[in-house]
Order: structure tokens, then C-alpha cells, then sequence
């Protein structure tokens, strides 16, 4: 029903399925809850009955009219969606644009057998009236969608190469009872233990940090503040040195922090699995909505292995794909592997990239003049900071603190990103690693790489340094080489892209500082 | 660049250089954003009774302003070059921190012309040719108008030499 009748015309428009009937009245009621329990407390202050059951009948309404005004064809060599009632949307999309077909399922929708068809294009746009979401299809046609989408997609495309990658069986499209599985067999499978390092991430802190603000806004707005007698908490307090309370806090604090980290790591990633079929990877994952990615091997570009320094210390990593035409935000489609122990994210990016040595090659470090730039640049702001506290040190002893703490962390952190830097080319990957608190190494297949970049400043060039950048179409745009020998930068560009940069080098000769080339403005050009 | 007795390779620069006027535009551009700049400071520091604006200040903001107009747009001229090979474009930008970018013209997405309206005054166009990166774009600033014109045909002829979507 699904598929398209005609490869070659367009098909005829198609309704998603009855059974949305069903979840858009309870999307719309859960999205109106706090303006229902408004209407609900101000109906029953008023007296008036009746009220409340209006406020439960427009979300009932606006989800009947979402399905009756919603369409959508798939033929003639694109995808259309149509939608809205008093604002009409028609989104269109080439088959040939399509990059990613991520299908997402919600509790609501998982009990009745649906799926969200997501079709993933290169637009820049993140306005949500703009995305090509097919919400509502029966999960054994949206799957058979996407792989029609994909397919299709490949065989528009003129410079996709031909041959099957990987030794996997071709898709044998069984699917056991509530979830889809990728047909292969997965290369990576869920361990629980990994949740593990859930807390070493940002995501916990963030989650407190939004409850905390959420509690605090909440208190204040009932007037909590101006209830909460100071002086009675000040005579509780004062039993209990300051010290320990506040440890005792920090304490609670981190263990709030981690059980809700552990609990969303768990929520989102339940049931990972990782697996290459159809010429494509397959990524599914989610406890209560369930989550599959698709990423067209053709549009792999390579690899992030991140390294969070949390993450780092525990022996830890996470890996996302460089995927062309997938821009920074959209980063949740580009996720390979959560948070999980390196050896799982190195097989893992060894199985992606089909090739061992940019995940395990030593890599070549950026040498003395690139560890000084490390050292300047983290200890300059650093001794300022001292430089300011010190005056202010005679007044209060607390400001010793940062004085002393601040240089010191700017050393640790220099010494940890000047061990960081390297690159290397090898398999046909450009390889770059550098950070610290945040390190990265960036894997780029050499074919994905659209331009260079050398970027020097005046203290760079003294030091005889460049920032070498190769420019990708995916990800964050480009994959940057910081601070590296200008030789080796240009011995790597000239590797990774004979044809682009050899024209543009000459040999230095023993003793001048540069060649000379004609400079006058051109009046004709090579 | 260091003088390393070594025989590495190293990049050359681009052949071209811009017209000779762009340096007389961005000197005009600065003093008239310099100029701008000091004016409405001292009307600020004139209507604001905290801020004691003295002779000195002016003075020195003058001379501040008199020396980026007479060392950055020199400098600038000094860098910024252009060439367009059979297969690639090469540019140089910048004067503090300079940066050289290749792309192949096999990756070309767009070429855009632009005129602003100081540059319109001299004479000069402003040509960027983007790639599917968005870290990607060679700007080359400061061209005669002609040859911005002619460059944007040669340019938009080759990369439409080109099969599949340049990505």
C-alpha cells in the first residue's frame, strides 16, 4: 500500500494509517495537559460545569482534523508530503536528496503497530513545519518505505559506487513480534553495563541542572521563598558543620545526578543494536520509543570517536558517523555507538569504517613548537587570573584558591592537549585527535574531502605552525588538523589528495624564503 | 615560515593578485568606519557624565585608527591572491591570520558575484565560490569588475562540466 505502483509517475495521494485516529487525539490531548488542568482548576473555582469537557474535546478535534488533512505520495522519483488546514504545507522531495530514513515509534505508537517514517535530507532547516515526517504508518510498510527510499536513492545517484560493501547477507525481512531488527546480523548488541558511564557524561548534569531550575521557578511561583522561615533553617543548620553539610549535599547531588543519567542512558539506548545490511547500517534503539537510523554506506564519510574527559579516565568512548549531507544539527541521526567501553567503540568504528588502522594507528604527534603553543595559550590567561586574585588575596584568604588553582589546571590541561595531537593518513582515512576536555579523533575518508584549508596566524607562522582544515560535507563541515608542522600538513594534504594539491607545491629552495611569482594583476588567466 | 634548510615541499601562493584598487577601497572602508567609530564614542562620552572624555583619548584613537588605515589594508593587499587552475581554485586571504584554501572545481557548488555598494564605487566585485562544506567557501574580495564577470562565466562553465551533485 505503501509502495510506489508506478516507478515512474507520481502516485496517487495517500491517507497515513486509520489507526492515527487514535494517537493524534492523545499526542494532542498529552501536549494540552497543562492548559487542561488550568481550564479544570479555573472551571471548578468558577462553579461552571461543562467547561472542562470542551477544553477535552478541542485536542480531540485537532487531532481528527490532522489526519484528514494530512496526505502523502511517494513516486515519480520523489516524496511529497501535504498537510495543514488553514495553513497549507507541501513538502517535496527529490528521492535522489534523500540521505537518511530514520523510523521512530512512541509507546502510543508501538502499541498499535505504527511507526513514524522520518525521511532525512540534506536541508539546512530546522523549522519543525519543515521536516518530512511520515507520522503513521504500519511498521512492516514503513519498512519496506525505507528500503525503497534508500534504493531508490542509490540508483539516482550516477557516482555511487557498485560494488556490495561488507560480507553481509543480504536482508531477509522477518520481523518477530513488537520490534524491527536489522536483518544482519548486528555487529554491536546492548549491555546494560555500559549505563555505567552514563554519569560521566553532560547529559546527567543537565538533567539536574534543569529540575533544579524547574523546582526553584516552580517554589517561586507559589510563593515558597517568602513561606520558608530562614531563621528556623539557620538553627537546624547550625548543629552541623558547615563543611559537612555542604559535602553532604555535593553527595546528594551526585548521586540525584547519576541515577537520572544512568536512567535516561538506559531509557534511550535499551536494546542498541548496530548492523550493516542492504548496503546500509541499520541503528535501533530505545526502551519506550524505539528509534531506527539508517545510514546509506555511500554517504559514510567516516567517523568521530569522542572521548569526554569523564568519559576518558573511566576507559570509555562513544563513536558518531561523518555523514554526508547531514549537517552538526542533526547530530541524534549520526550517533553510532552511546556512551560504552573503547574496545566496544573501536570494533565498532573498525567494523564502520571497514578498516583497522585509523582507529588503531599511532599517530604522528605535532612536535615541540606545537607543545609550546599548548603551554602559552593555557598558562597566559591562567597567570593573569593570578596576577588579579593576588592584590586581592591580602583581603580574604579565599582568593589563595584560585590564585594557586588556576595555573595549576592550566598546566594539567596544557600538557593533556599537546599529548592529545596527532594525525596520520592511513587506509585512505585522514586521521586527526586533539582536545582535552572534549578529545576527538576525527576519521575522514580521503573521497569525502572537498577542499583544504591552511589557516596560520602571525604567532602560528613564527612557529612555523598551521592549522590544516579538510572540508567535508557532513558533520561539523570540517575536519581540522590544529596546530601541525607546515611540512607535515602539506605532506598529508599532498598524500590524502594528490591530484588537488601537488599542482600548488613547489621545492623550497635551501636558501630563499619564498619563490617568486609573477604578481602583477592578470590580464588573462591559466 | 621558517628558514629550515630543508627541501620539504611547501605551498606556493596563488598567482594573482587583486586590483590594485581593493587597497585603496579598504584603506577609504576603514578611515570611514574609523572616522564613524571615534565620532560616536565621543558623542557617548559626551553625554554620559561618567565617562571624563580627555584630549589625550581622542588623540589616541585617532592615531590608532590613522595606523590601521596606513599598515592593514597594505598588509592585506600583500596577501590576498587568487589563481584558477584546470582543476582547482586556489586562494589567500587574511593579513594577521592568513589562510590559503584549494578546492577542486569538480566540487564547485555555487559562484556568486557580489558588488557592494562601496565596492560598486571602485570598481570592484567580490567573487565566492561555495562547496557543499559550509567550511568551504573561497572568498576572493577586491577584483576588477571585468574580470569577476568573466572569472563567474569560466567558473560556472566548468563546474557545470561536472557530473552528480558535487557532494
Amino acid at each position: 500500500m505503501t509502495e510506489p505502483q508506478d516507478p515512474h509517475g507520481p502516485g496517487d495521494w495517500q491517507r497515513l494509517d486509520p489507526r492515527m485516529l487514535l494517537v493524534h487525539p492523545v499526542q494532542e490531548t498529552v501536549r494540552l495537559l497543562p492548559v487542561l488542568l488550568g481550564l479544570l482548576v479555573a472551571g471548578t473555582a468558577s462553579g461552571a460545569r461543562g467547561w472542562q469537557l470542551l477544553g477535552l474535546v478541542i485536542p480531540v478535534v485537532v487531532g481528527l482534523l490532522r489526519y484528514w488533512t494530512t496526505s502523502y505520495r511517494v513516486g515519480g522519483g520523489r516524496v511529497e508530503l501535504r498537510r495543514g488546514l488553514l495553513e497549507r504545507h507541501v513538502l517535496s522531495t527529490p528521492v535522489d536528496r534523500v540521505r537518511t530514513v530514520d523510523l521512530t515509534a512512541s509507546p502510543v505508537h508501538r502499541l498499535l503497530g505504527l511507526v513514524t517514517v522520518r525521511v532525512g535530507t540534506g536541508t539546512a532547516s530546522t523549522d519543525g513545519d519543515e521536516r518530512l515526517d511520515l507520522d503513521g504508518l504500519p511498521a512492516a510498510d514503513a519498512r519496506r518505505l525505507r528500503e525503497d527510499l534508500l534504493r531508490a536513492a542509490r540508483a539516482a545517484r550516477p557516482d555511487d559506487p557498485d560494488e556490495p560493501s561488507g560480507p553481509h547477507d543480504p536482508d531477509n525481512p522477518d520481523d518477530p513480534g513488537r520490534g524491527p531488527v536489522p536483518a544482519a546480523p548486528p555487529v554491536l548488541t546492548f549491555d546494560p553495563t555500559w549505563a555505567r558511564f552514563a554519569p560521566l557524561t553532560s547529559t546527567g548534569l543537565v538533567i539536574v541542572a534543569g529540575l533544579v531550575g524547574g523546582t526553584v521557578q516552580l517554589l517561586d511561583a507559589l510563593g515558597g521563598f517568602r513561606r520558608v522561615d530562614a531563621g528556623s533553617w539557620a538553627e537546624r543548620v547550625a548543629g552541623v558543620p558547615v563543611l559537612l553539610a555542604g559535602a553532604g549535599a555535593l553527595v546528594g547531588l551526585a548521586v540525584a545526578t547519576s541515577v537520572l543519567a544512568v536512567t535516561g542512558y538506559l531509557v534511550a539506548n535499551w536494546g542498541f543494536t548496530l548492523g550493516h545490511a542492504d548496503r546500509a547500517w541499520h541503528l535501533r534503539r530505545g526502551l519506550l520509543t524505539t528509534r531506527e537510523t539508517s545510514l546509506d554506506d555511500a554517504r559514510l564519510a567516516g567517523v568521530t570517536l569522542g572521548e569526554p574527559l569523564g568519559l576518558r579516565l573511566a576507559g570509555g568512548g562513544r563513536l558518531a558517523a561523518i555523514v554526508t549531507g547531514l549537517g552538526d544539527g542533526q547530530e541524534s541521526s549520526s550517533v553510532l555507538v552511546p556512551p560504552a567501553p573503547r574496545a566496544v567503540v573501536g570494533s565498532a568504528a573498525r567494523a564502520v569504517l571497514g578498516a583497522a588502522g585509523p582507529v588503531d594507528v599511532p599517530l604522528r604527534p605535532h612536535g615541540p613548537a606545537a607543545t609550546r603553543r599548548r603551554w602559552t595559550r593555557a598558562l597566559l590567561p591562567a597567570l593573569l587570573v593570578t596576577a588579579a586574585c593576588l592584590p586581592l588575596a591580602t583581603g580574604s584568604a579565599w582568593w589563595w584558591l584560585p590564585a594557586v588553582a588556576a595555573p595549576l589546571v592550566a598546566a594539567a590541561l596544557a600538557a593533556d592537549r599537546a599529548r592529545g595531537l596527532g594525525h596520520a593518513l592511513v587506509d585512505g582515512y585522514v586521521v586527526s585527535r586533539y582536545g582535552s576536555l572534549y578529545r576527538r579523533r576525527h576519521v575522514l575518508a580521503v573521497g569525502a574531502v572537498i577542499g583544504w584549508n591552511i589557516r596560520a596566524t602571525w604567532f602560528q607562522r613564527r612557529a612555523g605552525l598551521v592549522t590544516l582544515v579538510a572540508t567535508t560535507a557532513g558533520g561539523r563541515q570540517a575536519v581540522a588538523v590544529l596546530d601541525v608542522p607546515e611540512a607535515d600538513a602539506l605532506a598529508l594534504a599532498a598524500r590524502a589528495s594528490p591530484a588537488l594539491v601537488e599542482p600548488f607545491l613547489y621545492d623550497r629552495p635551501a636558501t630563499g624564503r619564498s619563490a617568486q611569482w609573477p604578481t602583477s594583476t592578470p590580464s588573462s588567466r591559466t | 615560515m621558517t628558514d629550515a634548510p630543508t627541501t620539504s615541499p611547501l605551498l606556493r601562493e596563488p598567482r594573482h593578485r587583486v586590483s590594485p584598487r581593493a587597497r585603496l577601497m579598504w584603506q577609504v572602508t576603514a578611515l570611514v568606519e574609523g572616522a564613524v567609530t571615534i565620532v560616536v564614542l565621543l558623542l557617548v562620552g559626551l553625554a554620559v557624565d561618567a565617562v571624563d572624555v580627555r584630549w589625550w583619548m581622542v588623540v589616541a584613537a585617532v592615531a590608532a585608527v590613522l595606523g590601521w588605515v596606513a599598515v592593514v589594508p597594505q598588509w592585506r593587499y600583500a596577501v590576498h591572491r587568487w589563481e584558477v587552475t584546470e582543476t582547482a581554485v586556489h586562494t589567500q586571504t587574511g593579513w594577521w591570520a592568513r589562510e590559503q584554501r584549494i578546492a577542486p572545481l569538480s566540487r564547485i557548488q555555487t559562484v556568486d558575484r557580489a558588488e557592494g555598494a562601496v565596492a560598486r564605487l571602485f570598481g570592484l566585485a567580490t567573487v565566492t565560490v561555495t562547496t557543499a562544506s559550509a567550511a568551504g567557501a573561497l572568498e576572493i574580495d577586491g577584483l576588477d569588475r571585468r574580470q569577476a564577470v568573466a572569472l563567474v562565466a569560466e567558473l560556472t562553465a566548468r563546474a557545470d562540466a561536472v557530473e552528480g551533485d558535487a557532494t
